[in-house]
């Protein structure tokens, strides 16, 4: 493994994806302040907004660093550099996760600060931010998954439109539950059993989602 | 058939397959021998879809073989050892660079994985290609994007080049460009090319051995001059019941009434004569292209195959 090529692929797709994340960035801030804005109209709005730029950044960061490079033919110009198949798969898994996660860590910071800075909003609420968080993280690494081992926008489409269908149904599922649907409710911030078994669910999603898309990457045999 | 193009010792070899294979559903790579010798341009001549792109890159480790050994600048080849790619510069046509960025981004970006990146003639050949640092790719000609490639490979001075197709779709100033450039990285004799056109033209220029592969095998390997010495056209006047005589090497081409043309791969002095004795008139013994060679090899290639 070569750290010195992997810093340098990393840091190289980090500045080609610049300006979509930096749009991506001021979006998801936007979106969080505009949910703490006053009215119910608003908060919806920014509600709206801040999944749809979490959705637009996945897909869209995956087909810029990882789908581009094969479609392109760039792939075959950087690994035929000094630059191992391993060292490749760390640096693209890594980035491509790194790039989504700036914005999206971005976003559920800011709402977690306006949550105990907005005098009207309530820290009960931040545990379904973060159920809902890690929900849109988990159908990011499946679809970075099926975009590693498919190479295919189609079948990329596909998980984002699955995700999109599932991500309304856990949003109505949280709502029906007799005690997430009361926490947004509460002046304490609490964290009952439910809320964590569904967050360890989450994580483990997210984890072996991501050791399939690097195990698929490092035992490809062919790079073009 | 599979052919070796000259015998070394291992250690000697530039580059070195044995016995490669490779299969997909419509084509099969079938069992490649092929070494090259340091210090040589070699040509590796097909059609399209012969081959020579997958042979280029399993050596680059790209394309992993189903069977069969490669080693690169005396390392063996693989993804998983990028090693040996430190002192091997790779061309492929239908590689391609980041079209948001410029020339200068990417010169930056391969100087930083190569300690050895020479900027001085990084510079010379900017000004040599007419190419401008600043330009982004999106707005690059294809002649300037090959040259923008290649800039990129030569000034890391390369023990071995790899190119594939590099002369594809050039017109012929850029060609000339390319070809003018490369003849200066051939007068030095520590560094290895392997070449691959469809352009018989283009290989002949540069190169010292040629290989001829066709449908996957690798159908003749020599040396350039012994190629284009070896290979003989005649145009004899024969009777229709006419019995060429048994002469190895020599095939029929073609016929028209009593015009016979007939080639021969493996040519010595007093065939002519033995032409004469058996019956017929030569009306002429030629020497062949490069072009003309490749057609006959193929084609008898084809015949031996059936």
């Amino acid at each position: 493994m070569n750290t010195q090529a992997i810093q340098i692929l990393f840091l190289k797709d980090l500045f080609l994806s610049r300006w979509p994340l930096f749009g991506y960035l001021v979006g998801g801030l936007l979106s969080a302040m505009v949910t703490y804005l006053p009215g119910e109209t608003a908060g919806f709005i920014g509600f709206i907004l801040m999944i749809t730029v979490t959705i637009a950044a996945g897909i869209h960061l995956i087909g810029v660093l990882l789908l581009a490079e094969s479609i392109d033919m760039t792939r075959v110009f950087v690994m035929s550099l000094p630059v191992s198949l391993l060292d490749y798969s760390i640096a693209k898994i890594s980035v491509v996760l790194v790039a989504f996660l700036i914005p999206w860590l971005a976003m559920l910071a800011s709402l977690t600060v306006l949550t105990f800075v907005v005098p009207e909003a309530k820290p009960g609420i931040l545990p379904f931010l973060v159920l809902l968080f890690l929900f849109m993280l988990a159908g990011f690494c499946l679809q970075l998954v099926t975009a590693v081992v498919t190479e295919s926008v189609g079948w990329t489409i596909v998980v984002v439109v699955l995700g999109n269908v599932l991500l309304n149904l856990f949003l109505k599922s949280l709502w029906e539950h007799p005690v997430i649907s009361q926490l947004h409710k509460s002046e304490v911030l609490l964290w009952p059993p439910i809320v964590l078994q569904i967050m360890a669910i989450e994580a483990i999603v997210i984890l072996v989602a991501l050791g399939l898309a690097f195990l698929f990457q490092i035992r490809r045999r062919d790079l073009v | 058939m599979s052919t070796t193009l000259h015998q070394p010792h291992q250690s000697m070899a530039a580059a070195s397959l044995r016995g490669i294979a490779k299969s997909y559903k419509h084509f099969r790579l079938n069992n490649i021998d092929l070494e090259i010798e340091p210090g040589t341009v070699n040509g590796l001549i097909g059609p399209n879809g012969a081959g020579k792109s997958t042979i280029m890159r399993i050596m680059m480790g790209l394309v992993t073989p189903d069977q069969g050994t490669v080693s690169v600048l005396g390392q063996p080849i693989s993804s998983r050892d990028a090693s040996a790619k430190q002192d091997i510069g790779f061309f492929s046509d239908d590689m391609r660079l980041y079209k948001s960025e410029s020339i200068a981004f990417h010169m930056q970006f391969v100087r930083s994985l190569f300690p050895g990146w020479d900027e001085v003639y990084a510079q010379q050949l900017l000004d040599r290609f007419g190419l401008i640092a600043q330009q982004k790719v999106k707005g690059l000609s294809h002649g300037q994007r090959v040259k923008s490639l290649l800039l990129l490979i030569f000034a890391r001075r390369p023990k071995l080049l790899i190119l594939d197709e590099p002369t594809n779709g050039l017109d012929p100033v850029a060609k000339q460009e390319v070809l003018s450039e490369l003849m200066q990285i051939v007068n030095d004799e520590t560094r290895t090319i392997l070449y691959s056109s469809h352009n018989t033209q283009d290989v002949e220029q540069v190169s010292d051995t040629i290989t001829f592969i066709d449908r996957g095998r690798v159908i003749a390997s020599n040396n350039r001059d012994e190629f284009l010495d070896g290979w003989r056209r005649f145009k004899l006047q024969a009777p229709q019941n006419w019995q060429a005589p048994a002469i190895d090497g020599m095939r029929p081409e073609s016929t028209f009434g009593n015009l016979r043309v007939m080639t021969l791969d493996r040519y010595q002095t007093g065939v002519e004569d033995r032409l004469q004795s058996s019956g017929a008139t030569l009306e002429s013994s030629e020497s062949m292209t490069l072009e003309e060679i490749f057609v006959a090899a193929v084609s008898r290639g084809r015949e031996e195959k059936q």
